[in-house]
């Protein structure tokens, strides 16, 4: 259901002020979202002061010297710093995308951070993603092949390896599907741009067998058809790809066959 | 289990792109439009009843408020059938590349109010 307002519990509070110590003249406030479970407080803004003359270039490197160096109480999730894990997608400067691809010098302004949209906070920037891995879990994303394993190699020709280009490449950060209002209102029910991306990719492969089956458990008017095409999925891909256009395959896969 | 963590804010701090604005407005004008088709099946069965209602419903044309619902409408009009012809080369599978989509969608914003002032405005250029 569509709800704009955030519930009582979420409502955002006026949280502390860190003020810069170092003495440096080149500084930036970034504003982050804070919640701690074991308070029973309603999550809050913290604003920092940091000495950007000492900070590398990603919004990563900014809250690592955040933690590091002025509150280390501070949680987020973080594994490779190179775009390739996607443990660090958050909410931007209202825009989703991965902290250690996002140059903190593209931010006009006071950079502020938040957790992805319209997910239940574990702890300050950490959100629940438990509901979008059952659905990744349900298009059952493997190989459905019949042939024997004879040890060898399932051959496949360039061509067919090429349908899979724009699709392999997702890393499942969940950037697109948070972007997605249709997810945000129906995320329970709507299976999401990054699922829908990944049910996309084992339908197109070419040396999958079940690919009808596959057509037909996602052919339903809320799991895929709430999508309305608002794009916000492909304009926050941090890795430059198309859900909007993957589901839209879909749509015309069913529309034709 | 019952889970009352807070929700992280969504449409609050979300940026606004044009798809989206336009994907709303889409929405939006779509509501309207079914209303507006309604009130004119209203006018046209009073045409039907009598001269003196055709004075009436004249009277509303002529007032401010009058002249701004039928810009409302043309506009209202000529967005969603914009929209939709964007949505026909979407469902054929052309313009979803980000940059063809913001084309597209500006090609939508600013071809309404170009329609509008085309369809109202066809007497005083013409």
């Amino acid at each position: 259901m569509v709800q704009i307002n955030l519930p009582k519990n979420s409502e955002v509070q006026k949280g502390e002020y860190y003020k810069d110590k170092t003495g440096s003249k080149n500084i930036r406030k970034v504003n982050i979202y804070r919640w701690d479970p074991s308070s029973g407080e309603n999550p809050r803004i913290d604003t920092y002061e940091v000495d950007m003359d000492n900070c590398p270039s990603k919004v990563l490197d900014l809250l690592n010297k955040i933690k590091n160096e002025i509150d280390p109480s501070i949680a987020y999730r973080r594994s490779c710093a190179h775009g390739v894990c996607g443990s660090c997608a958050m909410n931007m400067d209202g825009k989703n995308g991965l902290a250690c691809t996002k140059s903190h010098s593209e931010i006009k302004g006071d950079i502020n951070i938040y957790p992805l949209p319209h997910l239940k906070v574990e702890k300050d920037l950490i959100g629940d993603l438990s509901t979008l891995y059952k659905q990744y879990h349900s298009v059952e994303p493997w190989l459905k092949n019949s042939k024997k394993d004879d040890g060898k190699e399932n051959l496949q020709s360039t061509e067919d390896r090429a349908k899979l280009d724009g699709l392999y490449e997702c890393i499942m950060c969940a950037c697109c599907s948070t972007a997605c209002p249709s997810y945000w209102w129906n995320g329970d029910k709507y299976l999401g741009p990054a699922v829908l991306l990944q049910a996309y990719r084992w339908i197109m492969d070419s040396r999958d067998e079940e690919r009808k089956e596959r057509l037909k458990k996602v052919a339903d008017e809320l799991k895929l058809y709430r999508c309305h095409t608002i794009m916000n999925c492909t304009n926050a891909c941090p890795k430059g790809l198309n859900p909007a256009k993957a589901i839209a395959s879909i749509k015309k896969m069913l529309a034709t066959s | 289990m019952k889970n009352d963590n807070p929700l992280s804010p969504h449409i609050q701090i979300y940026n606004w792109h044009i798809s989206s604005l336009v994907s709303i407005s889409h929405r939006i004008t779509g509501i309207i439009n079914i209303i507006i088709i309604t009130l004119i099946c209203v006018w046209v069965s009073l045409l039907v009843l009598g001269n003196s209602n055709y004075d009436l419903i004249q009277k509303f044309f002529e007032t401010y408020f009058g002249k701004f619902f039928i810009v409302g409408t043309i506009w209202s009009f000529s967005f969603q059938a914009l929209c939709e012809i964007r949505h026909i080369f979407w469902d054929l599978g052309y313009g979803f590349e980000i940059k063809t989509s913001n084309i597209t969608g500006l090609l939508v914003i600013f071809g309404s109010f170009i329609l509008t002032i085309l369809i109202f405005g066809r007497n005083i250029i013409l």
